[in-house]
């Protein structure tokens, strides 16, 4: 059943980026929150680190990037019209 | 000079002179030239209904991307539809990939391959047939969009396609594997989806910051929001513009207007900038009923929920135009919000407006189709009673025009806009129009509520 191999296929990948993605941006989060010190919500004190700071942005980035090649992925059929670059060679044409 | 006003002056005569042959057609029909006429007011009628889909379709799913960056407060809600539009806009630009045959997913009055009409109806019918269809989209969508339902907009089209199908040329008419497989059976797998996919968001989201100062968990959280809501805006102008290009595209070859292989050389400029235009604008006026109903009404939404509501959206609109199953934008993004607040502990969920929905959805296909199939039948009835085919389109293009108009009138007298969209949720009547501006019009008018 084709139907239902696409339908599982869209479920695996949207939980991938769907719910990985925001996991990342979240711990993204974690990590600056934390690397810029002070208080917690449970009410616990911390001093400033500046490697998960680094760490933070580091997610961030990651996360930008997923965006970006998702915006590149929305426009790649107008890429390759005008260009003729194709920037996922490895995925099916629509 | 002397030459400039001798041509103007010419212009007028001409167009005197076909309008007199078209007189001429309506009390003796059968001319050729005459019906050639009449087929030009009936496309342009056609292309200004098309174009008036794709303006509903753009404010109905204004609320897709932008309800709960709204709700949340991480956009002002002039600014969030400002920026929906924007890219509803450009989206629309971006799309080269034409849906020349958007209705031989549902209809068989076209060819696959070529777009062209299939032998056996003739240009007059199939025009009926897509105008019928467009009526019944358009009215359905202002009916839900009313009531403050986020109903599918390629459902409402494709139900007031197969209502006209059937009404013309029956069951045969009608590509039922394609309604199951392109219509159906994503219906029912996207909401699904979405919410498991948007609630094991949420939840991993609240998890894993559950220690955060949550002014800044907030604070971080809207911008992901903002990134994630302006990726379905954008992948919502690809995606729907498209499909009101196709219309006027099959259209165009039908009168004769476009031949050549559209696929290959794409459509004229016009064409696709008009579509932009008409979704842009569309989506910036901000149908504020649906915004306020997926961002109040469904779930009190937080920034983190927002943020992994649009997450989930985002990546299973993409995901599944990848897969080559393109999935409803509406269907998606309520399922994603609903989600979005079963996946956060404690949050409530107002099931009632969830019912709503669901059964809206249920009925948006038959709802459209009945619209689209009294649509054709009216015109075919007034086309053999007089022998004009002007007279049949025209006469459900009044219809269309009228109806929308005390539809808007209605929305008018409780208005809901970007000034009271986040007002607080009535749950004792779970409408859309809040409980003071409900008050008012009650005051001046005791009959009237929505």
């Amino acid at each position: 059943m084709t139907y239902f191999e696409s339908i599982f296929k869209v479920l695996v990948v949207g939980l991938i980026l769907g719910a990985g993605l925001p996991a990342v941006f979240a711990s993204g989060l974690v990590a600056y929150s934390n690397g810029a010190g002070g208080q917690h919500a449970d009410g616990t004190v911390v001093a400033p680190n500046p490697m998960l700071k680094y760490l933070g942005v580091a997610l961030f980035v990651f996360v930008g990037w997923v965006i970006l090649t998702a915006v590149l992925w929305i426009t790649r059929t107008t890429i390759i019209h005008h260009t003729g670059i194709d920037l996922f060679p490895f995925m099916p044409k629509k | 000079m002397g030459e400039h006003l001798a041509r103007s002056d010419e212009v007028p005569a001409r167009h005197a002179l076909s309008h007199a042959r078209l007189v001429r057609q309506i009390v003796s029909p059968g001319r050729r030239i005459s019906a050639v006429s009449a087929e030009l007011i009936i496309l342009v009628l056609l292309i200004a209904t098309a174009l008036a889909f794709d303006f509903t379709n753009g404010f109905h799913d204004t609320g897709n991307a932008m309800a709960t960056s709204i709700a949340t407060g991480a956009l002002k809600p002039k600014t969030a539809v400002l920026l929906a539009g924007v890219l509803n806009l450009v989206g629309a630009f971006l799309s080269v990939e034409v849906a020349v045959t958007v209705t031989t997913s549902v209809l068989k009055v076209q060819d696959s391959k070529t777009g062209a009409l299939i032998p056996g109806i003739d240009a007059s019918t199939g025009l009926t047939i897509i105008f019928a269809g467009l009526i019944g989209g358009i009215l359905w969508n202002l009916l839900t969009w009313l009531f403050g339902i986020p109903s599918s907009s390629s459902h409402a089209l494709f139900g007031g396609l197969i209502g006209a199908g059937l009404a013309a040329l029956g069951l045969a008419g009608v590509n039922w594997s394609g309604v199951s497989s392109k219509v159906l059976i994503p219906a029912i797998a996207a909401p699904v989806i979405a919410c498991l996919v948007a609630a094991g968001g949420t939840w991993l989201v609240y998890r894993i910051t559950r220690n955060v100062v949550e002014s800044r968990r907030r604070e971080g959280f809207r911008w992901g929001q903002i990134a994630t809501a302006s990726l379905v805006a954008l992948s919502h102008g690809t995606n729907d513009a498209q499909k009101t290009m196709g219309v006027i595209a099959l259209a165009l070859i039908t009168t004769g207007h476009l031949t050549g292989d559209v696929k290959e050389n794409g459509l004229p400029f016009w064409i696709i900038f008009s579509c932009a235009v008409a979704i842009g604008l569309g989506t910036y006026l901000g149908g504020w009923r649906v915004i306020r109903t997926l961002g109040k009404g469904l779930v009190e939404i937080d920034s983190p929920q927002g943020f992994a509501a649009e997450a989930s959206s985002a990546a299973i609109i993409l995901s599944s135009s990848a897969a080559g199953m393109a999935l409803s934008t509406t269907h998606v993004a309520t399922g994603s919000i609903l989600g979005s607040g079963v996946g956060k502990p404690g949050a409530q969920v107002r099931w009632a407006v969830a019912g709503r929905m669901a059964v809206a959805w249920l009925i948006t296909l038959p709802a459209a189709g009945l619209v689209g199939a009294l649509s054709y039948w009216l015109s075919d009835a007034v086309k053999s009673l007089t022998n004009s085919p002007l007279a049949g389109d025209g006469l459900i293009f009044l219809v269309l025009v009228g109806l929308s108009f005390y539809m808007w009138w209605r929305a008018q007298q409780q208005k809901v806009d970007s000034t009271n969209v986040n007002a607080d949720w009535d749950s004792s009547t779970n409408s859309v129009v809040p409980a003071d501006v409900r008050e008012a019009a009650k005051e001046s008018k005791p009959t009237a509520s929505v």
